[in-house]
Order: structure tokens, then C-alpha cells, then sequence
């Protein structure tokens, strides 16, 4: 009866009803699931003897015995709060643990950085924490990788920080912070005392490593994400502006900025070999460039996919792994490019190799490959997105 | 890429980016220019479809009354309401056909905005797929996500951005909302105008705060464009309404006194039979002036009524 008396009340809550549903399969349908607005992860590879660690796409830490494939310890979640909830588009990234930089191994601790915003120490043969920082509460995400060296753990944040830890205790080591205009998500490297680090306020920094005293900056024409490379007393460095520049690690003078303009960023630390700078680009060319004067060596190789992933040398060949998967050997010699194989998965991770074996941590169907740099053989594969 | 990306999520990220730089490197600045820009754009199809919604709620009347004489004939009430449209030269899918029009290119904007917000690293770099070749664009990015106490890539803690989200959105129903004499219509017109500015205001709160600033704009321009084609609307009408409904309501009290047969003798006592000059100027049910028997005051029984304090809720709610 009152069905029938309020039949029209009843018809505009279903519309409303109706109404919520399009809203929220709208939001997750056009916006946010499928978006990528879950954070996976893209960590590399380390290596010490035996033992290879990686950051797994749930946000584990896995280490493997390189001989059998076998754990050595059960992978650790570095979880330490519960994502938050919303409606797919709400940044519930921004506490989920996963792992961007690739783990570092120093002594007998591994150390890795979280997108929640810490830090931990772990054991490198038992698997056990050690310590983690900051204790109470998060920083900003991590997404570049940590530089341990002298003792210290550097790494940048999102909060636009550049911090030193103590290796043993994960106690700060500077007065305060290092701060920068905007997120740094360049991974550290360091020349004798100097620190280098590139931001998204598109300055590269060179900081005292002691005290975490600004040296000098120089600006580029975009935002820094790439890891710098240091190369007789020069920094190089790739910018969002689709150059690379070429500065005097000394005083951050430029020495050159590439005359030639790629056709986007450059995301990947470049790499230099016998005078030459090699780096890839999101264009999905290499770039072979003087390392004196910057002018190009030989025309840009075209690999026809995006390369995010950085490459790595062996002997005297340049490993670079595109988007799609395909690797591709680069003799340094003549220059001369070849596809050396194809795993056939997204690749964001930065290449790792060891005794001519190259480490390839894939993202989408993920998966670790272990390949011969010379024949290109697929020496082993181990699918991580079961374990 | 695909065509849709490549139509339109790429121009308008690309435009969104580009608007920022020449906005002093401000996102949120960016969203809403480029908001307005495209209710610009899309001005001619937006009046069309307020227009096209006005006319029909201009024929609801008409409407309900043949609803009301076909109650028992659906097919005759259809055939009823076709000739209607026909004969006020307006089409049902009229306010329809620009929407789905619209709708596209909204959503190309919403996308776009939470491209560029790149909430993860994932995010970021799939952002480098879209980018012209534009050196701005190149040298922009990426967007500052800080506008006024926003961060645009996170939803805001404070709660305004709902409460602004959800105020914009109730003056827009509010200012469409036509009155309606039928009280469960107007109480049902009321769930709709609180509902929506709530259910928004709630998505506000798990949302980046960059598209919640989308939406507030759009419901601001919405709101001065509704303003342009049929003034404040409900907004102003609404005391208006409420004073002639109240007349109404006390006209018809009137007449039922009036109508009502008269109790026992201490009534009748009262009465004084009208000569018949005076009974061609009566007339029972018209406003007490008129009536000269009791020198144009309201006759005695319904001063008593209407000294009579508002208890009942069923009064108070008729009386909203």
C-alpha cells in the first residue's frame, strides 16, 4: 500500500541511487583505477657475493641465493601502517611501503627506502630489522634509491629534503636536513666529500656530505629526477627541458648543455665510457655525446620504446633495456647496437650486472632475469608475483 | 596511444600545463581557467540545454494535467504528451543532446587534471607519453600541486573544499528547482536539492583536491549561467512562494469555515439575515473586506482559528 501511495519517491531514490552508482563507476572507470594511482614500484637489483636483494611489487624485500634461486630469509614486508581507503582516486599511495630505489648493501645490512616515507636496516643474513627511521610517524615518499657511503645513508624525499643517517644507529647526522625547492627523487652520488643531487625545483645540488652545507647549485632548464654521474671531475645530468648538461663538479660551472634537443625528458642516469657520454631517453633514443664538448658522436640510436630503465656497463658494452622489454647491447667501440633478447614485460627497474650476468627486474608481469650480456641468453627467470 | 587519448587527453593536458606557466606556475589556477575556458566553449549547448529544461518544466502543468485525464490510458497519455512537445516546437531528448555532448569532453578534463596531479611515480612517468613538443610544456612540469592551503594531489583535511563544494552545487538546484504545489513533489524536490550537494561533498573528502576544485568551479559557472538565463530562480522565489502558498492555504481555510453548516443555537443566535441587497454583494469565500456584515474584519470563528497557536507538526510542514 505504501509502495503504491509513494511510488514516486521511490523512483527518484533509485534515480538517486542510479545517480551514485554513474558518479562512482565514473570516478573509477575515467579517473582513477587503471590510472596507476596504486603505487607498484620499480626497485633494482644489489648484488654482494651470492646474495641478490630487490624490493618485490607488494612492497617485500626479497633476497635470493643467485646459485639456487632460493630465499635466503622469507621476504619482508616493510609495511608498518595500513593503506587508506576512498574511492580509488583517494592517494592511498601515499602510506602503502612500496620500493622505487634499488636496495643498497653495505657491511651486513641492507638498506632500503619506502614510499611510506621510511627507512629500514636490515641484516643481510638473517633477514632481521635493525633499525628503521624515523621511528614514530613518515616522511614524505621515497622514491630515489639511498646512497651509503662513509659510514652515512643519504637519500632524498618527497618533501624536497636531502637526509644523512648513520649507517650503524640510523641516527640523523647533519644539523638539519638538506632542503631543496621541490621533491627530490634523484638518487645521491658522491665524490670525495661532495654530494651531488638533482631536484624537481631543477637545480642540482652539491652539499658537503659532513655537515649537509650547501657547495653551490646550478639550474637547469627543468626538473632533475635522473641520478647524476660523476666523470673526471664533471657531473652530468639529464633534465626534464630533453637536454643533458655537463657541469663542473669543482663550482657548478656548465661546461656544456647537449646542442642537440631530444624529444622528451631525460629520465635515466647517463653513463660514460672512454670519453663518451651514452644515455637513454624517454624519446627512446641513445644519445652518444662528446664528454668534453657535448656534440654528438654519432646520430641518436632509435629503439622505438621508451627507456626509463637505467643502463649499466659491461666490459665494453653498454646494457640498455627499453619499456618493452627488449635489451639491447650498445659496443662501445663501433657503436653499433644489437637486441640481445626480449622478456617481454614493462621494465622501469635501473639494470644490475655481475660477472657478465645482466639482472633484470621486470614490473608488470614480474619477473627477475638473469641474462648473459654476451649471447644473450636467458640464463634463469624467477616469476616474483606468485611468491 | 589511443584516439580518445590522443583527441582529447593529450590537448588538454598539454593546454593545462601551458595555462599554468603563463598562470605564475599555478595548477589550481590552471584547472580553473581552463574549466572556463571550456564552459565558454560549450556555452551555445549549455543554453540550449537550460533553455530546452525550462521549456519543459514550463509544460509540467500541461502535463500533469494529462497525466491526470489519461490516468487510465497510458498509450492515450503518450500520444497526449508527443502532440503537446510537438505543438510547443520542443523535443524531450532537448536538454539531453547537449549533455551527452558535454559529457565527453568533461570527462576529458577530469582525466587530464589527474594525469598531471600524478599521484605516484607510475603516474608521472606515464605523463611523459602525452607531452607536445612544446619547450613549456618541458619546462613546467612538473605541476605545483600547491594552491591557496590545497595540496591539489590529496584531498583536503579541512573539510572547506567540501563545504564549498557542496554549497556551489545546492545554490545551482536550488536556483533550478521550481515550486511545486503538490507537497510529496515538494518534499521529494527537497531530498533531491540536499542529497546531491552531500553525496558530492562526501567524494570531496576522498578525492585530490585538484578535481573537487574542478567540480566547485564548474558549479560556480553553472550557477552565473543558470543566473543569466532565468535569474535567481528558486533562490529568491522560494519567500514568494511561501507567502502565496500561505494565502492560498488561508483562502481555502476560509471557505471550508464558510462552508461548514452552522452548530447548534448559540451560533445561529449570532447570525443576521442579510436583506437580499446585501446578499448580491456577498460573497462566501472571497477575503473578509468584502464582506460588510462583519464590518471587513474575518468572521468570528476563524479569528479564534487563526489566533490558534501552531502546534500540529503536519501544519508546520504544509507551512515550509
Amino acid at each position: 500500500m505504501w509502495i503504491r501511495q509513494n511510488k514516486l519517491l521511490l523512483g527518484k531514490i533509485l534515480l538517486l541511487l542510479g545517480i551514485i552508482f554513474v558518479v562512482m563507476s565514473g570516478l573509477t572507470a575515467f579517473g582513477c583505477v587503471g590510472r596507476g594511482t596504486t603505487p607498484i614500484g620499480w626497485s633494482g637489483v644489489a648484488i654482494v657475493d651470492d646474495a641478490l636483494f630487490l624490493g618485490s611489487k607488494g612492497g617485500k624485500l626479497v633476497a635470493l641465493d643467485i646459485s639456487t634461486h632460493n630465499r635466503l630469509w622469507p621476504d619482508i614486508s616493510l609495511e608498518t601502517s595500513k593503506p587508506s581507503g576512498g574511492f580509488g582516486c583517494a592517494p592511498s599511495s601515499a602510506t602503502a611501503a612500496v620500493i622505487y630505489g634499488t636496495p643498497v648493501v653495505a657491511g651486513d645490512l641492507v638498506y632500503v627506502g619506502s614510499y611510506d616515507g621510511k627507512v629500514h636496516a636490515i641484516s643481510s643474513s638473517t633477514g632481521v630489522k635493525r633499525w628503521v627511521h624515523p621511528l614514530e610517524g613518515n616522511l614524505k615518499p621515497i622514491v630515489g634509491g639511498l646512497l651509503v657511503s662513509q659510514g652515512k645513508v643519504y637519500f632524498g624525499c618527497s618533501d624536497g629534503k636531502v637526509y644523512a643517517l648513520h649507517a650503524d644507529t640510523g641516527d640523523p647526522e647533519w644539523e638539519s636536513p638538506f632542503q631543496t625547492g621541490d621533491k627530490v627523487w634523484s638518487t645521491p652520488a658522491i665524490d670525495d666529500d661532495t654530494l651531488f643531487v638533482g631536484s624537481f625545483d631543477k637545480k642540482l645540488y652539491a652539499i658537503d656530505a659532513k655537515d649537509g652545507r650547501k657547495r653551490w647549485e646550478f639550474e637547469a632548464e627543468g626538473a632533475i629526477a635522473s641520478t647524476p654521474f660523476i666523470y673526471n671531475n664533471t657531473v652530468y645530468i639529464g633534465s626534464f627541458d630533453k637536454h643533458l648538461y655537463a657541469v663542473n663538479a669543482t663550482d657548478g660551472s656548465l661546461k656544456w648543455r647537449s646542442r642537440v634537443e631530444a624529444g622528451n625528458w631525460f629520465w635515466t642516469s647517463p653513463i660514460a665510457y672512454n670519453d663518451v657520454i651514452y644515455a637513454g631517453c624517454v624519446d627512446g633514443k641513445v644519445y652518444i655525446l662528446d664528454a668534453e664538448s657535448g656534440h654528438e658522436v654519432v646520430s641518436a640510436i632509435d629503439l622505438e620504446s621508451p627507456i626509463y630503465s637505467s643502463p649499466v656497463l659491461v666490459d665494453n658494452s653498454i646494457i640498455i633495456a627499453s619499456e618493452e622489454g627488449k635489451i639491447h647491447s650498445l659496443n662501445t667501440d663501433s657503436n653499433q647496437i644489437r637486441q640481445l633478447a626480449s622478456v617481454e614485460a614493462d621494465t622501469y627497474a635501473p639494470l644490475m650486472a655481475s660477472d657478465g650476468v645482466v639482472y633484470i627486474h621486470t614490473q608488470n608481469k614480474e619477473g627477475l632475469y638473469a641474462l648473459n650480456a654476451q649471447t644473450g641468453v636467458i640464463l634463469w627467470n624467477l616469476s616474483l608475483s606468485s611468491e | 596511444m589511443n584516439f580518445w587519448d590522443l583527441i582529447a587527453i593529450q590537448p588538454m593536458t598539454n593546454i593545462l600545463i601551458a595555462l599554468s606557466h603563463y598562470l605564475s606556475d599555478n595548477f589550481g589556477l590552471a584547472i580553473i581557467a581552463l574549466t572556463i575556458i571550456v564552459n565558454l566553449c560549450l556555452l551555445p549547448l549549455t543554453l540550449k540545454q537550460l533553455r530546452s529544461s525550462k521549456a519543459m518544466q514550463d509544460l509540467q502543468p500541461k502535463i500533469a494535467e494529462l497525466q491526470k485525464k489519461y490516468a487510465k490510458d497510458k498509450q492515450k497519455l503518450a500520444e497526449e504528451q508527443m502532440r503537446l512537445y510537438k505543438e510547443s516546437g520542443m523535443s524531450p531528448a532537448g536538454c539531453l543532446i547537449p549533455m551527452l555532448i558535454q559529457l565527453p569532453i568533461w570527462i576529458a578534463l577530469y582525466q587530464s587534471i589527474i594525469r598531471l596531479l600524478a599521484i605516484t611515480p607510475e603516474d608521472f612517468l606515464g605523463l611523459s607519453k602525452y607531452l607536445y613538443p612544446w619547450p613549456i610544456v618541458y619546462s613546467t612540469l612538473p605541476v605545483g600541486s600547491k594552491f591557496l592551503w590545497l595540496n591539489l594531489a590529496v584531498p583536503d583535511q579541512t573539510f572547506l573544499l567540501a563545504v564549498f563544494v557542496g554549497g556551489a552545487m545546492w545554490v545551482q538546484q536550488k536556483m533550478v528547482m521550481t515550486s511545486n504545489a503538490d507537497p510529496k513533489q515538494q518534499s521529494q524536490n527537497q531530498m533531491m536539492l540536499w542529497m546531491m550537494p552531500i553525496i558530492f561533498a562526501m567524494i570531496t573528502l576522498s578525492v585530490p583536491s585538484g578535481l573537487a576544485l574542478f567540480w566547485m568551479t564548474s558549479s560556480v559557472l553553472r550557477v552565473i549561467i543558470q543566473y543569466f538565463i532565468s535569474g535567481w530562480g528558486g533562490l529568491v522565489s522560494a519567500r514568494a512562494t511561501k507567502q502565496v502558498s500561505r494565502d492560498k492555504r488561508y483562502k481555502e481555510r476560509i471557505a471550508q469555515v464558510e462552508e461548514a453548516p452552522l452548530e447548534g443555537d448559540v451560533l445561529s443566535a449570532d447570525i443576521v439575515e442579510p436583506s437580499p441587497a446585501q446578499k448580491e454583494g456577498m460573497s462566501y469565500g472571497e477575503s473578509g473586506d468584502k464582506r460588510q456584515d462583519r464590518r471587513g474584519s474575518y468572521p468570528t470563528r476563524l479569528r479564534t482559528t487563526r489566533a490558534q497557536p501552531r502546534r500540529s507538526k503536519g501544519h508546520r510542514h504544509k507551512r515550509r
